[in-house]
């Protein structure tokens, strides 16, 4: 029976021979966001070791040197001998490492990590060729005590409350970094970690006192590169090497998004492009090599399904996307069965659809008098969600419509527009324009993976960690006291 | 003949220039600016607000509606002080400490405005003071407090303790909302009156003002 070991899971598996891969996957937890029908790279894989013959599906969506490269679709995959693969679902900044970054190398190895409000990933890198070498992903286990920000800042405002997230995010970071020795990786040549995240991670991390920003006027003054030792953290590499929390740029924004612009590049770019992270506390940052202004814009959690009627989060039975034949629309659900609920993407493709169909107003009304769509199997479409969807889509189109205005741009101007974080890289592009929560031309827009854990990586090869360059071209701007963002806001709430 | 029946129309269908050209031929034409707002002005805003509970209208049409609502009382608010109408009650609004989200507030306002209640806004960042301030200087008869955030939402119970501890709590009613705010919260601080929504806030405070 082949064996299959799964990247950056740290699993192996075993089937019977000729059983598909996909299905194989999905009974271990691996889902991915498509209808696995061979159409799109929904849920590309990479064969790191041994040989997968290739389907006519994967000779049509993978160019030459991706097939060379390993790429393959789970969905047309079968187990034929031992394998080991790497889920792109995970490891989408892995891919950005194709996009050839040129660095400096350095001695050792360097770890990146990308410390999220409800994920975490690391990965293990030799600083003298840039290689990743490994990549582990886990919870944040912070998540105990809410799911979003303020909650978690508001238990770091309690007595004690500070401490315990520390030492919590502390130790599973530790955990992820055993996972490499684990693999028998030198970790005793680790020369230097750096860890980006949001503003709020960065001051639980670093112990920085949060009452400022759980409170008026959600701001801190501490923003700037804190310096910690692997032994302070006890994290299972030598006691003195440095650990580096990257800079915060202002406000809600923290050095995710710092991370995000070396990524990207914006700060070198000629004209004007956008870095969008659409999540619960969406991020737009603007600019171009003379300036950069950024903002948060609290869009709410519509885009993980949360506040939804039968909203879900991207898992087995969530429609997740939505197509039309002959006027008939059909839903698809992740892995292929039942559905049982509604997640983000599915949400924007489905009311995208249903505009185009004429059955939901420009003004967000459901037509023709009703209060709900029937989907598929027991699941619906409420007018309320398509309200939910307006309060979040137009707090992102209205925020970037403010920086644009600052700068006496429109969304044509922008030469290039990233879209970041998990959402971003599964949401519908076409579906995003048509409902507004895009407002550049299609064309234009580019998913860019996890440019978190890109620019952490980046930075590895840095030596001022201050990134006192870029951080000066960086201005802030809080919407909450822009006189024009409510117009803004509520002007992009229609579709 | 000024045709009120459209100035109700435009206020429900947001068209703010309609709205005021009507009201000025109405008021040209001598017709009782008490029957402009309590047969028209008032009926329609309660239209936009059954529209809105029923999901049938959002936020956006919420606000033209309110605007043009607005316009049309522009032209009236001189003529009312004049011929001596007395308004519901006097109401202060505000967003409570440290909370900056005002758009929820605005609306409250506006409906309860299109209620025939008179408005002190306080603005956002209200602090338990300024509330206060506002009983003792306005004489206002109902507080509204909205907060949008779960580390804001403290401040409410904050206010209402100032109103005991400055012996006005038997003076005035207290209203709340806000994303965040539940009735049981409302019950827990001892607050007079919630509502999920600016519709359902006028007939709330109407209750509270004891006129309906
Ligand atoms: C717009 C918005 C903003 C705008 C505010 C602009 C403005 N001028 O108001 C900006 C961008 C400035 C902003 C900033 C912040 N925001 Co904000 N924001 C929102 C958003 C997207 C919509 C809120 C809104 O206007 N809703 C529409 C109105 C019409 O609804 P409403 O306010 O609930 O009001 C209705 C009822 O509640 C009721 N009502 C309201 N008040 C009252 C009062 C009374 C007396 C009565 C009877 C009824 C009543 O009637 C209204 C009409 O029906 C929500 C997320 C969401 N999708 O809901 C987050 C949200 C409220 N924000 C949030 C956060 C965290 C913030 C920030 C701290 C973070 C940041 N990223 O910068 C800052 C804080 C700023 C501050 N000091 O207040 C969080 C709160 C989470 C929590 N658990 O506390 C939310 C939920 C988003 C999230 N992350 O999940 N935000």
């Amino acid at each position: 029976m082949p064996k299959i070991q799964l990247d950056p899971l740290g699993v192996v598996i075993e089937l019977a021979t000729g059983a598909s891969i996909n299905d194989a996957l999905f009974a271990h937890g691996v889902e991915f966001p498509c209808g696995a029908k061979g159409r799109c790279r929904g849920c590309r894989v990479r064969v790191t070791e041994g040989a997968a013959p290739m389907s006519a599906a994967d000779q049509k969506v993978f160019s030459d040197e991706e097939l060379a490269t390993g790429w393959r679709l789970a969905c047309t995959m079968r187990a034929t001998s031992d394998l080991r693969l790497q889920l792109a679902a995970y490891t989408a900044p892995v891919l950005a490492d194709e996009t050839a970054f040129t660095f400096t190398p350095r001695d050792g190895l360097g770890i990146a990590i990308d410390l999220g409000t409800t994920t975490l990933v690391a990965q293990l890198l030799d600083l003298s060729t840039g290689a990743v070498l490994a990549v582990r992903s886990g919870l944040n286990p912070q998540a105990v005590h809410g799911a979003d920000l303020m909650s978690r800042l508001d238990k770091a405002t309690q007595e004690g409350g500070l401490d315990e997230l520390a030492v919590q995010i502390h130790q599973a970071l530790a955990e992820l970094i055993a996972g490499f020795a684990d693999e028998r990786h030198p970790l005793e040549r680790v020369q230097r970690a750096v860890v980006v995240g949001n503003t709020a991670m960065h001051h639980l991390f670093a112990r920085r006192n949060c009452d400022s920003l759980a409170r008026y006027p959600f701001e801190s003054s501490e923003m700037d590169l804190s310096e910690h030792r692997a032994d302070e953290l006890g994290w299972p590499l030598p006691p003195a090497t440095p650990v580096f929390m990257l800079p915060d740029l202002g406000g809600y924004v923290g050095s995710d998004l710092l991370a995000g612009i070396l990524a990207t590049r914006l700060h070198e770019s000629e004209h004007p492009v956008a870095l969008l992270d659409l999540g619960t506390n969406g991020e737009v940052v603007l600019g171009d090599r003379h300036g950069i202004q950024v903002t948060s814009t609290a869009a709410g959690p519509a885009f993980e399904g949360a506040g939804i009627q039968q909203g879900m989060r991207a898992s087995t039975g969530a429609i997740h996307a939505c197509s039309v034949h002959g006027g008939v629309p059909s839903y698809q659900v992740i892995g292929g069965g039942a559905a049982r609920g509604i997640c983000g993407s599915g949400l924007v493709d489905i009311v995208a659809t249903c505009l185009d169909l004429g059955l939901v107003e420009a003004s967000g009304r459901m037509a023709h008098g009703v209060k709900t769509i029937p989907l598929r199997d027991e699941v619906v479409l409420d007018q309320t969600d398509i309200r939910q969807l307006q309060l979040a889509k137009g707090a992102i189109a209205g925020g970037l419509a403010v920086l644009l205005a600052r700068r006496g741009l429109e969304p044509k101007d922008l030469g290039r527009v990233y879209l970041a974080g998990a959402f971003g890289n599964y949401v519908n592009q076409s579906a995003g324009c048509r409902i507004g929560l895009l407002t550049a031309p299609p064309e234009h827009i580019t998913t860019a993976g996890n440019t978190a854990l890109l620019g952490a990586k980046l930075a590895l090869f840095e030596d001022d960690l201050a990134f006192t360059a870029i951080r000066s071209l960086v201005s802030h701007v809080s919407l909450k006291a822009d006189m024009e963002f409510q117009d803004r806001y509520v002007e992009a709430m229609s579709f | 003949m000024a045709d009120l029946d459209s100035l109700k129309e435009a206020v429900i269908s947001g068209d703010a220039n309609t709205a005021k050209a009507v009201t000025e031929a109405a008021v040209a034409e001598g017709i009782d600016v008490q029957v402009i707002v309590s047969d028209y002005l008032i009926p329609a805003m309660d239209e936009v607000g059954r529209r809105f509970e029923a999901n049938e209208y959002f936020v956006p049409e919420l606000l033209i509606g309110a605007r043009a609502m607005k316009t049309s009382m522009a032209v009236l608010k001189p003529l009312l002080a004049d011929s001596g109408v007395k308004p519901v009650a006097k109401v202060a609004i505000g967003t409570v400490k440290g909370d900056l989200h005002d758009i929820g507030k605005n609306l409250v306002a506006s409906m309860l405005e299109g209620g025939g209640f008179e408005i002190v806004d306080l603005g956002v960042d209200v602090s338990p003071e300024q509330f206060i301030q506002s009983v003792q200087e306005s004489g206002v008869a109902i507080i509204c407090m909205s907060a949008l955030l779960t580390t804001t939402m403290g401040s409410m119970k904050d206010t209402i303790q100032a109103l005991n501890a400055a012996g006005l709590r038997d003076k005035v009613q207290v209203m709340i909302g806000g994303a965040p705010i539940t009735q049981q919260y409302a019950n827990e601080i001892g607050a007079d009156g919630y509502s999920d929504n600016a519709s359902a806030a006028v007939s709330c405070a109407r209750k509270l003002a004891k006129v309906a």
